[in-house]
Protein backbone atom coordinates (compact mmCIF):
# COMPACT_ATOMS: atom_id res chain seq x y z
CA UNK A 1 0.00 0.00 0.00
CA UNK A 2 2.57 2.47 1.27
CA UNK A 3 4.43 1.75 -2.28
CA UNK A 4 1.44 2.35 -4.10
CA UNK A 5 1.34 5.87 -2.94
CA UNK A 6 4.43 7.05 -5.10
CA UNK A 7 2.46 5.98 -8.07
CA UNK A 8 0.07 9.24 -7.11
CA UNK A 9 3.25 11.42 -8.39
CA UNK A 10 2.80 9.88 -12.20
CA UNK A 11 -0.72 9.70 -11.77
CA UNK A 12 -0.19 13.85 -10.88
CA UNK A 13 2.31 15.02 -12.74
CA UNK A 14 1.57 13.48 -16.22
CA UNK A 15 -1.61 14.36 -17.12
CA UNK A 16 -0.88 18.32 -16.09
CA UNK A 17 2.40 18.31 -17.46
CA UNK A 18 0.48 17.04 -21.06
CA UNK A 19 -1.66 19.66 -20.07
CA UNK A 20 0.89 22.34 -20.19
CA UNK A 21 2.69 21.13 -22.69
CA UNK A 22 -0.27 20.76 -25.21
CA UNK A 23 0.14 24.52 -25.44
CA UNK A 24 3.44 25.08 -26.97
CA UNK A 25 1.92 24.12 -30.67
CA UNK A 26 -0.81 26.17 -30.49
CA UNK A 27 -1.12 30.00 -31.13
CA UNK A 28 -2.54 31.28 -28.39
CA UNK A 29 -4.41 33.93 -30.49
CA UNK A 30 -5.90 31.56 -32.59
CA UNK A 31 -8.92 31.34 -31.00
CA UNK A 32 -12.18 28.83 -31.95
CA UNK A 33 -14.47 31.35 -32.74
CA UNK A 34 -17.40 31.34 -31.82
CA UNK A 35 -19.19 32.12 -35.25
CA UNK A 36 -19.23 28.90 -36.47
CA UNK A 37 -22.49 26.73 -36.92
CA UNK A 38 -24.34 29.52 -36.60
CA UNK A 39 -25.91 32.52 -38.82
CA UNK A 40 -23.45 34.82 -40.32
CA UNK A 41 -24.02 38.38 -38.99
CA UNK A 42 -26.02 40.65 -41.15
CA UNK A 43 -24.36 43.67 -43.07
CA UNK A 44 -25.07 46.39 -45.17
CA UNK A 45 -21.61 48.31 -46.01
CA UNK A 46 -20.39 51.04 -48.75
CA UNK A 47 -17.83 49.37 -50.87
CA UNK A 48 -14.38 51.07 -51.99
CA UNK A 49 -16.91 51.28 -55.56
CA UNK A 50 -19.00 53.49 -53.62
CA UNK A 51 -22.02 51.06 -53.91
CA UNK A 52 -23.97 49.65 -51.12
CA UNK A 53 -23.25 45.82 -50.59
CA UNK A 54 -25.19 43.82 -47.85
CA UNK A 55 -25.55 39.50 -47.30
CA UNK A 56 -28.38 39.94 -48.09
CA UNK A 57 -27.93 40.62 -51.88
CA UNK A 58 -25.51 37.26 -51.14
CA UNK A 59 -28.18 35.26 -50.02
CA UNK A 60 -28.14 31.40 -51.47
CA UNK A 61 -24.62 32.01 -52.81
CA UNK A 62 -21.65 30.50 -51.14
CA UNK A 63 -19.33 33.44 -49.78
CA UNK A 64 -16.29 34.28 -47.81
CA UNK A 65 -15.35 37.47 -45.84
CA UNK A 66 -11.81 38.11 -46.28
CA UNK A 67 -10.70 40.97 -43.50
CA UNK A 68 -7.23 42.38 -44.56
CA UNK A 69 -5.29 46.14 -44.28
CA UNK A 70 -2.89 47.81 -46.47
CA UNK A 71 -0.41 47.60 -43.49
CA UNK A 72 -0.82 44.10 -43.27
CA UNK A 73 2.87 43.16 -44.84
CA UNK A 74 3.40 40.32 -45.62
CA UNK A 75 0.50 38.19 -44.24
CA UNK A 76 -1.76 39.67 -46.58
CA UNK A 77 0.57 40.46 -49.76
CA UNK A 78 1.08 36.42 -49.45
CA UNK A 79 -2.88 35.54 -49.45
CA UNK A 80 -3.57 38.08 -52.43
CA UNK A 81 -3.19 35.91 -55.10
CA UNK A 82 -4.97 33.01 -53.57
CA UNK A 83 -7.62 35.13 -53.11
CA UNK A 84 -7.53 36.42 -56.72
CA UNK A 85 -7.49 33.20 -58.33
CA UNK A 86 -10.02 31.82 -56.09
CA UNK A 87 -12.54 34.40 -57.24
CA UNK A 88 -11.59 33.32 -60.75
CA UNK A 89 -11.49 30.14 -60.76
CA UNK A 90 -15.11 29.64 -58.92
CA UNK A 91 -17.08 32.75 -60.59
CA UNK A 92 -20.64 32.66 -59.63
CA UNK A 93 -20.68 29.79 -57.55
CA UNK A 94 -18.62 31.44 -54.96
CA UNK A 95 -18.74 35.29 -53.96
CA UNK A 96 -15.44 36.84 -52.78
CA UNK A 97 -15.90 39.76 -50.24
CA UNK A 98 -12.80 41.72 -48.87
CA UNK A 99 -13.11 44.22 -45.94
CA UNK A 100 -10.70 47.21 -45.24
CA UNK A 101 -9.27 46.44 -41.74
CA UNK A 102 -8.11 49.60 -39.94
CA UNK A 103 -7.05 51.33 -43.28
CA UNK A 104 -8.11 54.03 -45.11
CA UNK A 105 -10.00 53.60 -48.66
CA UNK A 106 -6.47 55.17 -50.00
CA UNK A 107 -4.33 53.15 -48.66
CA UNK A 108 -6.48 50.21 -49.67
CA UNK A 109 -6.50 51.27 -53.32
CA UNK A 110 -3.12 51.73 -53.40
CA UNK A 111 -2.58 48.19 -52.40
CA UNK A 112 -4.74 46.92 -55.16
CA UNK A 113 -3.21 48.80 -57.93
CA UNK A 114 0.24 47.56 -56.47
CA UNK A 115 -0.85 44.03 -56.05
CA UNK A 116 -3.63 43.68 -58.35
CA UNK A 117 -7.46 43.93 -58.27
CA UNK A 118 -8.76 40.90 -59.09
CA UNK A 119 -12.70 42.90 -59.14
CA UNK A 120 -14.45 41.52 -56.31
CA UNK A 121 -15.85 43.92 -53.75
CA UNK A 122 -14.15 45.31 -50.62
CA UNK A 123 -16.12 46.86 -47.70
CA UNK A 124 -14.93 50.34 -46.42
CA UNK A 125 -15.93 49.49 -42.78
CA UNK A 126 -15.11 52.84 -41.17
CA UNK A 127 -15.88 52.49 -37.41
CA UNK A 128 -14.89 49.08 -37.30
CA UNK A 129 -18.01 47.23 -36.06
CA UNK A 130 -18.06 44.68 -38.97
CA UNK A 131 -14.86 43.27 -37.71
CA UNK A 132 -16.42 43.02 -33.92
CA UNK A 133 -19.23 41.78 -35.72
CA UNK A 134 -17.09 38.84 -36.90
CA UNK A 135 -14.90 38.81 -33.65
CA UNK A 136 -12.05 40.06 -35.73
CA UNK A 137 -8.14 40.14 -33.76
CA UNK A 138 -6.37 40.94 -36.84
CA UNK A 139 -6.02 40.41 -40.55
CA UNK A 140 -5.70 38.52 -42.61
CA UNK A 141 -8.72 36.73 -40.83
CA UNK A 142 -11.62 34.78 -43.33
CA UNK A 143 -15.11 33.68 -42.78
CA UNK A 144 -16.16 30.83 -44.73
CA UNK A 145 -20.45 31.35 -45.07
CA UNK A 146 -22.17 28.31 -46.85
CA UNK A 147 -25.23 28.39 -49.36
CA UNK A 148 -27.73 28.83 -46.19
CA UNK A 149 -26.10 32.04 -44.46
CA UNK A 150 -24.35 29.64 -41.96
CA UNK A 151 -20.43 30.52 -41.04
CA UNK A 152 -18.38 27.28 -41.65
CA UNK A 153 -14.79 27.75 -41.21
CA UNK A 154 -12.82 30.90 -40.32
CA UNK A 155 -8.98 30.91 -41.49
CA UNK A 156 -6.69 33.05 -39.17
CA UNK A 157 -3.82 34.18 -40.69
CA UNK A 158 -2.95 34.54 -44.08
CA UNK A 159 -4.58 31.84 -46.72
CA UNK A 160 -2.31 29.49 -48.93
CA UNK A 161 -3.87 27.30 -51.65
CA UNK A 162 -4.32 24.04 -50.04
CA UNK A 163 -5.66 25.94 -46.94
CA UNK A 164 -8.14 27.63 -49.07
CA UNK A 165 -9.47 24.57 -50.93
CA UNK A 166 -10.02 22.86 -47.44
CA UNK A 167 -12.33 25.89 -46.58
CA UNK A 168 -13.88 26.20 -49.12
CA UNK A 169 -14.84 22.48 -49.48
CA UNK A 170 -16.57 23.19 -46.56
CA UNK A 171 -18.75 25.31 -47.74
CA UNK A 172 -19.72 23.17 -50.73
CA UNK A 173 -17.44 24.66 -53.32
CA UNK A 174 -15.67 22.10 -54.95
CA UNK A 175 -12.30 22.54 -57.09
CA UNK B 1 -2.19 20.80 14.70
CA UNK B 2 -5.29 19.59 15.16
CA UNK B 3 -6.23 17.80 11.35
CA UNK B 4 -9.52 19.76 10.85
CA UNK B 5 -8.32 23.26 12.11
CA UNK B 6 -7.17 24.24 8.50
CA UNK B 7 -10.07 23.00 6.58
CA UNK B 8 -12.30 24.71 9.24
CA UNK B 9 -10.37 27.81 8.95
CA UNK B 10 -10.74 27.58 4.76
CA UNK B 11 -14.77 27.20 5.73
CA UNK B 12 -14.74 30.31 7.81
CA UNK B 13 -12.81 32.78 5.17
CA UNK B 14 -14.99 31.59 2.27
CA UNK B 15 -18.10 32.57 4.31
CA UNK B 16 -16.84 35.81 5.08
CA UNK B 17 -15.59 36.11 1.05
CA UNK B 18 -19.48 35.15 0.24
CA UNK B 19 -21.30 37.55 2.90
CA UNK B 20 -18.69 40.31 1.32
CA UNK B 21 -20.11 39.58 -2.07
CA UNK B 22 -24.00 39.48 -1.08
CA UNK B 23 -23.28 42.72 0.96
CA UNK B 24 -21.76 44.78 -2.19
CA UNK B 25 -24.49 43.80 -4.12
CA UNK B 26 -26.66 46.43 -1.69
CA UNK B 27 -25.24 49.26 -3.32
CA UNK B 28 -26.79 52.12 -5.28
CA UNK B 29 -27.15 52.05 -9.30
CA UNK B 30 -24.12 52.95 -10.92
CA UNK B 31 -24.70 55.86 -13.61
CA UNK B 32 -24.41 54.24 -17.28
CA UNK B 33 -21.01 55.58 -17.89
CA UNK B 34 -19.69 53.99 -14.45
CA UNK B 35 -20.96 50.99 -15.74
CA UNK B 36 -19.13 51.08 -19.29
CA UNK B 37 -16.18 51.70 -17.35
CA UNK B 38 -16.62 49.05 -15.36
CA UNK B 39 -17.80 46.57 -18.52
CA UNK B 40 -14.53 47.94 -20.79
CA UNK B 41 -11.85 47.06 -17.85
CA UNK B 42 -13.38 43.43 -18.14
CA UNK B 43 -13.29 42.99 -21.81
CA UNK B 44 -10.05 42.06 -23.47
CA UNK B 45 -9.08 44.35 -25.99
CA UNK B 46 -8.96 41.94 -29.50
CA UNK B 47 -5.91 43.62 -31.46
CA UNK B 48 -3.62 43.98 -28.32
CA UNK B 49 -1.77 41.93 -25.40
CA UNK B 50 -3.19 41.02 -22.52
CA UNK B 51 -5.29 45.12 -22.41
CA UNK B 52 -8.55 45.83 -21.73
CA UNK B 53 -10.22 48.22 -24.01
CA UNK B 54 -10.37 50.44 -20.65
CA UNK B 55 -6.65 50.26 -20.80
CA UNK B 56 -6.23 50.50 -24.95
CA UNK B 57 -6.20 53.57 -27.37
CA UNK B 58 -6.50 51.31 -30.55
CA UNK B 59 -9.78 51.43 -33.08
CA UNK B 60 -11.11 48.35 -32.18
CA UNK B 61 -10.85 49.22 -28.40
CA UNK B 62 -12.68 52.46 -29.28
CA UNK B 63 -15.64 50.76 -31.37
CA UNK B 64 -16.12 48.54 -28.63
CA UNK B 65 -16.39 51.15 -26.16
CA UNK B 66 -18.58 52.74 -28.49
CA UNK B 67 -20.81 49.95 -28.77
CA UNK B 68 -20.77 49.52 -24.84
CA UNK B 69 -21.84 52.87 -24.38
CA UNK B 70 -24.40 51.98 -27.23
CA UNK B 71 -26.21 48.70 -26.21
CA UNK B 72 -26.34 50.39 -22.11
CA UNK B 73 -28.30 53.19 -23.78
CA UNK B 74 -30.18 50.88 -25.53
CA UNK B 75 -31.35 49.55 -21.95
CA UNK B 76 -29.22 46.00 -21.97
CA UNK B 77 -28.05 44.55 -18.39
CA UNK B 78 -24.59 44.11 -17.80
CA UNK B 79 -24.66 40.44 -18.64
CA UNK B 80 -26.42 41.29 -21.87
CA UNK B 81 -23.38 43.40 -23.04
CA UNK B 82 -21.10 40.36 -21.89
CA UNK B 83 -23.14 38.15 -23.91
CA UNK B 84 -23.14 40.02 -26.80
CA UNK B 85 -19.29 40.41 -27.21
CA UNK B 86 -19.01 36.92 -25.98
CA UNK B 87 -21.00 35.44 -29.14
CA UNK B 88 -18.56 36.90 -31.26
CA UNK B 89 -15.19 36.39 -29.52
CA UNK B 90 -15.92 33.69 -27.15
CA UNK B 91 -15.11 33.89 -23.76
CA UNK B 92 -11.62 34.62 -24.54
CA UNK B 93 -12.74 38.51 -25.04
CA UNK B 94 -13.74 38.57 -20.93
CA UNK B 95 -10.37 39.23 -19.75
CA UNK B 96 -11.65 37.06 -16.11
CA UNK B 97 -13.60 33.22 -17.07
CA UNK B 98 -17.60 34.09 -16.46
CA UNK B 99 -17.53 30.35 -15.24
CA UNK B 100 -17.54 29.96 -11.46
CA UNK B 101 -15.77 26.33 -11.50
CA UNK B 102 -12.57 28.51 -12.34
CA UNK B 103 -12.52 30.10 -9.70
CA UNK B 104 -13.23 27.51 -7.16
CA UNK B 105 -11.21 24.74 -8.52
CA UNK B 106 -7.70 26.92 -7.38
CA UNK B 107 -9.43 27.28 -4.06
CA UNK B 108 -10.42 23.74 -3.50
CA UNK B 109 -6.76 22.90 -4.55
CA UNK B 110 -5.53 25.57 -1.79
CA UNK B 111 -7.97 23.74 1.16
CA UNK B 112 -7.29 20.42 0.08
CA UNK B 113 -3.26 20.83 0.12
CA UNK B 114 -3.76 21.91 3.31
CA UNK B 115 -5.91 19.67 4.73
CA UNK B 116 -3.84 17.26 3.77
CA UNK B 117 -0.49 18.68 5.24
CA UNK B 118 -2.89 18.80 8.38
CA UNK B 119 -3.72 15.29 7.98
CA UNK B 120 -0.46 14.19 7.60
CA UNK B 121 1.37 16.55 10.76
CA UNK B 122 -0.79 14.86 12.92
CA UNK B 123 -0.36 11.08 11.87
CA UNK B 124 2.98 11.54 11.72
CA UNK B 125 4.78 9.71 14.53
CA UNK B 126 6.86 10.94 16.31
CA UNK B 127 10.62 10.47 15.87
CA UNK B 128 11.67 7.64 17.74
CA UNK B 129 13.61 6.94 20.27
CA UNK B 130 16.02 4.44 19.03
CA UNK B 131 17.34 6.46 16.16
CA UNK B 132 18.47 9.13 18.40
CA UNK B 133 19.43 7.33 21.36
CA UNK B 134 23.37 7.79 21.75
CA UNK B 135 25.22 4.31 20.52
CA UNK B 136 25.64 1.25 23.00
CA UNK B 137 28.77 0.48 24.23
CA UNK B 138 28.83 -2.91 22.38
CA UNK B 139 28.40 -0.73 19.08
CA UNK B 140 30.56 1.74 20.05
CA UNK B 141 33.56 -1.25 20.28
CA UNK B 142 32.66 -2.87 17.08
CA UNK B 143 32.69 1.11 15.15
CA UNK B 144 36.19 1.71 16.70
CA UNK B 145 37.51 -1.84 15.67
CA UNK B 146 36.00 -1.78 12.09
CA UNK B 147 37.89 1.85 12.31
CA UNK B 148 41.16 0.36 12.95
CA UNK B 149 40.75 -2.58 10.34
CA UNK B 150 40.19 -0.03 7.79
CA UNK B 151 43.52 2.05 8.78
CA UNK B 152 45.20 -1.01 8.80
Amino acid sequence: MRRLRWLLVPILVVPLAWLLLSGFDRDPRAIASPLIGRPAPAWSVETLDGERLSADDLAGRPYLVNFWASWCIPACVDEHPVLASAHERHGDELAVVGVLYQDTPTDAEGFLARYGDAGYPHLVDEDGSLAIDFGVTGPPETFFVDADGIVRARQWGPLTADSMAEQLASIGVGS
Amino acid sequence: VRPWLLPAAGGVLLAIVGVLAVASLDRDEPTPSARADALTRELRCPDCQGLSVADSPTESAQTIRAEVDELIAGGATDDEVRAHFVARYGEWILLAPSAPLFWVIPLAVVIAALAALAVWLARRPAPSATATSPLSIEERRRLHEEAEALDA
